[in-house]
């Protein structure tokens, strides 16, 4: 009994004294209260984008205090969708969420989720809207609609190590066919030519949706049923990549992204396909990596398409449609899209700002953020994550899984390809 | 005449030292990977990566002290502590007295009824979770730590009736007819003669399911939204990043999610095997 | 006696507590999740009404969930019998050794007591190809395979490996379930039967097997539901990559319902879960009583 009571107390002890903490600044009039969901927990993290948008939250609380006050509500990546799912189910959707585009964002739009932004962005803030790069908001439109804005963009590009380079005596290559050769000279050399992960899927079909987009793929005719996984360009994109997985190093099955990462920033492969976040990932575990680190573009394939198209992709906030305090929350997307942050995102997480305001000082960013800025200024087009271009969720995931059967040699490139198709015939063009 | 006393002077059987020899690999299997991940959570992350086998060259016992506030573990453990004492106390009290009236009380749907609460071990929480949380939520049961408890009690229940109707069965009948003799109504059978007889069934089934909430993440993660109000699995997840993960931190908070457990376990175990060794089988 | 124990109204004061809590937050959301495996729902808009249309896509389009199912068959059968055998055995050798019986026994039972999600991550670490055991294995010339990645054979070898992990993690669960069982088991009986000159094994065969029959209905039932339903090492190991086939009944549940937006096709999933658990138990029930009987 004595013991119970002693653990009550000891419990409401630290239950008011981390409520105290809390509650300090108390004002007289009550501000209003907003939430923000997000995937990542803001204290305890390291990545350099988390730490950003922590950054956020905690200059608008003090910006605005006593008028707005927002509340994260942070889960893990994986849970995230069934907790957000689980709140939208009751009624409880959060002001605002952060969302992944493509199918994923689909599903939040169609279930009317998220509130439509257009008359607030072309009419009421337009200064607001102004600021924003050209055609960013063109992944994020819906019938004509704007249902969501972005935070940041993300370019994926070839990183390589130009002191192994010089080592093997090889060049960029501006080609599949120049790739294939220097591929070949570093591995002469006992140089592991690529990094890659097999072992999270993503990272392999990153490469796999350049391969097919060089090739010539069309994934609008897919969607529409005009054209089929098993065409020519599919196979010949599949049967490149499991041409080229003989250059990843040997463990690359099993290899985590983070391992294969750090085997390209540990110097153990001279390239690596990622996405530009990973330049703030990189700089910050190695001293050595920024001067030796450049950047090329995914290389053509001759007789394929155009070679300047690059794989992008956004973070978008959607506003609930339920919200009942739309001024705070577009209080709280400006701050998210402001000249400061924005100039957090590229300086130090290595994301590309969506603010065209913003002047990047490149004497503080990181070398690789102007060489990828670089191959942007070239680019001709740009395409989403294959697994976010297709049209589901459990679409993206498959065409994933038939790359990875591809690479592991479970299956011939044409086998696994006619899975990805068994999946559109029964799923997606019915 | 080969009785007991003189067996126990024999010189050690060839056979015994081959069952030691096996016991004592077979406890290594157990022990190394647990010490391997004490010896990770104690290195840096690039050592890690570099180096995972040998012993941490310094001991970071900054992973320990950085994953405490980092993860608001202190919190964390209280919550987690209040939560599960709580729903095990509860939920062996009214697990017990449905598997009393079900494994030792006469009547007519006494089987059904231990099958139809079995069906609870046998539903997906996953599937169940939205309707609950939507039903929660409308009740104002959602992020706090009662609403926690209930669905917690509740699926602590199924087990524990399960569990402890087999208790209850194996105490000999006899025990409560001269207790009725006696003059006992049935509540003090139950009380005084049931309750205490099943101690090995509840620290049994207490264990299990007080493992099973001590390590619940869903429910847990989908349910409470404050920081101040967490449990430990739901603080673990903090060291995975979306794109990185901070192993050595999050091994480090693993550790330290799991002494808890690990002591509570140690100090239970060793009292009930006093109770045990009584009635145990010697070569 | 007979009539203190059919005492009705006590029979509802004990059991009601307990009942009412189970019907309102199981049972009922249950029979909504029934009810969702007959719609369409993504959890976003309110569910509607297709028939059997879940049901047909499983049985007769679902690749996955046949590859689903096939593992979690083979999860429950090698589990069943391992941890029966293997935790029987060792429950009979640790009663029967002089001296450390509690050492080993809290030693076996340690990882019965941490998380399922923790020692799949500790696990997937040990099995990685460049950190893990491989890296021990080269060490002696020895080239280890893709333990969570290979994917040949009618069961892929991360199947086996799951499978051997979630022998390590649970066997001493079923060990201390026949440990309380076997010591509670009257020392005179065996005395008496060695007096009769019986050797060990025999003791064993006639005393202590026949004495445990009812804590191998307790213990295999909860290993077989425990196997049917598994996730967390599964999920923390694998994933249920590479491409689906390490994936069982719950993992696919889960990427249904919370990666895919198919609550509606993950509730007929957990239905037919369900029905796996419930026929498998009451099989239990029945094969081992009709022995006892025999016996």
């Amino acid at each position: 009994m004595k013991m119970k009571k002693w653990i009550s107390v000891a419990l409401t002890a630290a239950m008011v004294g981390s409520m105290m903490v809390t509650a300090l600044p108390v004002q007289a009039e009550e501000p209003v209260e907003i939430t923000w969901m997000f995937w990542d927990d803001l204290e305890a993290t390291t990545d350099t984008t988390s730490l950003g948008y922590a950054d956020v939250i905690n200059r608008f609380n003090t910006e605005y205090e006593g008028q707005y006050h927002v509340t994260p509500i942070t889960t893990n990546l994986e849970e995230y969708d069934g907790k957000l799912n689980a709140l939208i189910a009751a009624g409880d959707t959060p002001d605002l969420y952060i969302c992944n585009p493509g199918p994923n964002m689909d599903v939040y739009v169609e279930a009317g989720a998220a509130a439509d932004l257009t008359d607030i962005l072309t009419n009421q803030e337009a200064d607001w809207y102004a600021t924003f790069t050209d055609g960013i908001f063109d992944r994020m439109t819906y019938d004509g609609k704007i249902m969501g804005i972005p935070t940041c963009f993300q370019a994926a590009c070839v990183f390589y190590n130009t002191e192994l380079f010089e080592q093997a005596g090889v060049e960029v290559p501006t080609t599949y066919d120049e790739l294939l050769t220097v591929c070949q000279t570093l591995q002469d050399a006992g140089i592991t030519p690529i990094s890659c992960s097999a072992g999270t899927a993503w990272c392999l079909s990153m490469i796999a949706g350049y391969l097919c987009d060089r090739q010539g793929a069309d994934l609008e005719a897919i969607a529409n049923h005009e054209a089929n996984w098993t065409d020519d360009v599919f196979v010949q994109a599949a049967t490149k990549l499991q041409e080229l997985s003989k250059y990843f190093q040997p463990t690359a099955a099993g290899d985590s992204n983070d391992q294969a990462t750090a085997a390209f920033y540990n110097e153990e492969a001279a390239m690596l396909v990622q996405g530009s976040w990973v330049i703030g990932q990189m700089n910050g575990a190695s001293d050595t990596i920024e001067d030796k680190c450049g950047v090329f573009q995914f290389p053509a394939i001759e007789g394929g398409a155009d070679p300047n198209r690059t794989i992008v992709k956004t973070d978008n906030l959607l506003m609930s449609s339920t919200t009942e305090h739309q001024d705070a929350v577009i209080a709280l997307m400006k701050m998210f899209t402001d000249e400061t942050a924005q100039k957090y995102m590229a300086e130090v997480a290595g994301k590309f700002p969506i603010n065209k305001n913003v002047e990047i000082d490149y004497d503080v960013a990181p070398a690789q953020l102007k060489y990828v800025q670089d191959i942007m200024a070239q680019a001709t087009g740009t395409l989403g994550f294959y697994n976010e271009s297709l049209d589901s969720v459990e679409a993206g995931d498959c065409f994933d899984n038939a790359m990875v059967d591809v690479f592991l040699g479970n299956a011939e490139p044409l086998d696994a390809l006619q899975t990805v198709q068994d999946f559109y015939e029964s799923n997606v063009w019915e | 005449m080969n009785n007991h006393k003189t067996k126990a002077k024999k010189p050690i059987s060839p056979v015994l030292i081959v069952i030691y020899i096996l016991l004592v690999l077979l406890a290594v299997l157990y022990i190394a990977p647990l010490l391997w991940m004490l010896s990770v959570s104690l290195k840096d992350n690039p050592e890690l990566m570099a180096a995972p086998f040998s012993l941490p060259k310094a001991f970071n016992w900054v992973n320990y002290a950085e994953a405490w506030t980092l993860g608001k573990l202190g919190i964390a453990l209280l919550n987690s502590v209040f939560v599960c004492g709580v729903t095990l106390l509860v939920s062996l009290f009214f697990g017990s007295m449905a598997a009393f009236a079900i494994g030792r009380m006469r009547w007519k749907f006494s089987e059904a009824m231990g099958t139809f609460f079995l069906i609870g071990m046998m539903v997906p929480v996953h599937c169940i979770l939205i309707p609950l949380f939507v039903r929660f939520s409308h009740m104002g049961l959602t992020n706090s730590r009662f609403g926690l408890m209930l669905p917690y009690i509740t699926f602590s229940l199924p087990m524990t009736i399960f569990l402890m109707t087999g208790f209850f069965k194996s105490i000999p009948g006899e025990l409560f007819e001269s207790a009725a003799i006696d003059g006992c109504g049935i509540y003090r059978c139950f009380f005084q003669i049931a309750l205490p007889l099943a101690r090995t069934g509840f620290f049994v089934s207490g264990l299990m399911t007080f493992i099973n909430n001590w390590n619940e993440l869903l429910l847990a993660m989908v349910f409470i939204s404050d920081p101040l109000k967490k449990t430990l699995p739901v603080t673990l997840t903090y060291f995975v990043g979306p794109y990185a993960t901070n192993y050595v931190q999050m091994f480090a908070a693993i550790i330290i999610a799991i002494a808890p457990t690990v002591i509570v376990y140690c100090i239970f175990s060793n009292q009930i095997v006093e109770g045990l060794t009584t009635g145990a089988v010697k070569g | 006696m007979d009539k203190i124990l059919r005492n009705k109204k006590a029979i509802c004061i004990f059991i009601a507590p307990a009942l009412i809590m189970f019907v309102l937050i199981l049972i009922i959301p249950m029979f909504q999740m029934i009810y969702y495996s007959f719609c369409d729902y993504a959890a976003l808009t309110p569910p509607s009404f297709v028939g059997l249309k879940n049901y047909q896509n499983l049985f007769f389009k679902d690749k996955t969930f046949r590859i689903a199912l096939k593992n979690s068959m083979f999860f429950m059968v090698f589990s069943a019998v391992t941890q029966q055998v293997i935790g029987l055995l060792l429950a009979v050798l640790l009663t029967n050794i002089p001296k450390g019986r509690n050492v080993f026994k809290n030693i076996y039972y340690l990882p019965c007591v941490l998380s399922s999600a923790a020692l799949g991550l500790l696990w997937a670490f040990l099995f990685n190809p460049r950190i893990g055991i491989n890296q021990l294995l080269a060490k002696f010339g020895i080239e280890g395979p893709l333990w969570l990645m290979d994917s040949k054979g009618f069961i892929v070898l991360p199947m086996w490996v799951i499978a051997f992990v979630a022998l390590w993690q649970y066997v001493g669960q079923n060990m201390m379930l026949y440990m309380a069982q076997i010591t509670g088991i009257s020392k005179e009986v065996y005395e008496a039967s060695y007096i009769d000159g019986a050797t060990k094994p025999k003791a064993f065969r006639y005393i202590t097997l026949p004495l445990v029959k009812p804590m191998m209905v307790t213990s295999l039932s909860l290993n077989c539901i425990g196997s049917l339903k598994f996730f967390d090492l599964v999920y923390n190991m694998t994933q249920g990559g590479p491409n689906h086939r390490t994936e069982v009944l719950a993992t696919e549940l889960y990427a249904e319902g919370f990666n895919y937006f198919k609550y509606g096709y993950a509730s007929a999933i957990s239905v037919i879960l369900l029905v796996f658990c419930l026929i498998v138990t009451l099989l239990v029930k029945r094969v081992i009583k009709v022995e006892t009987y025999e016996g």
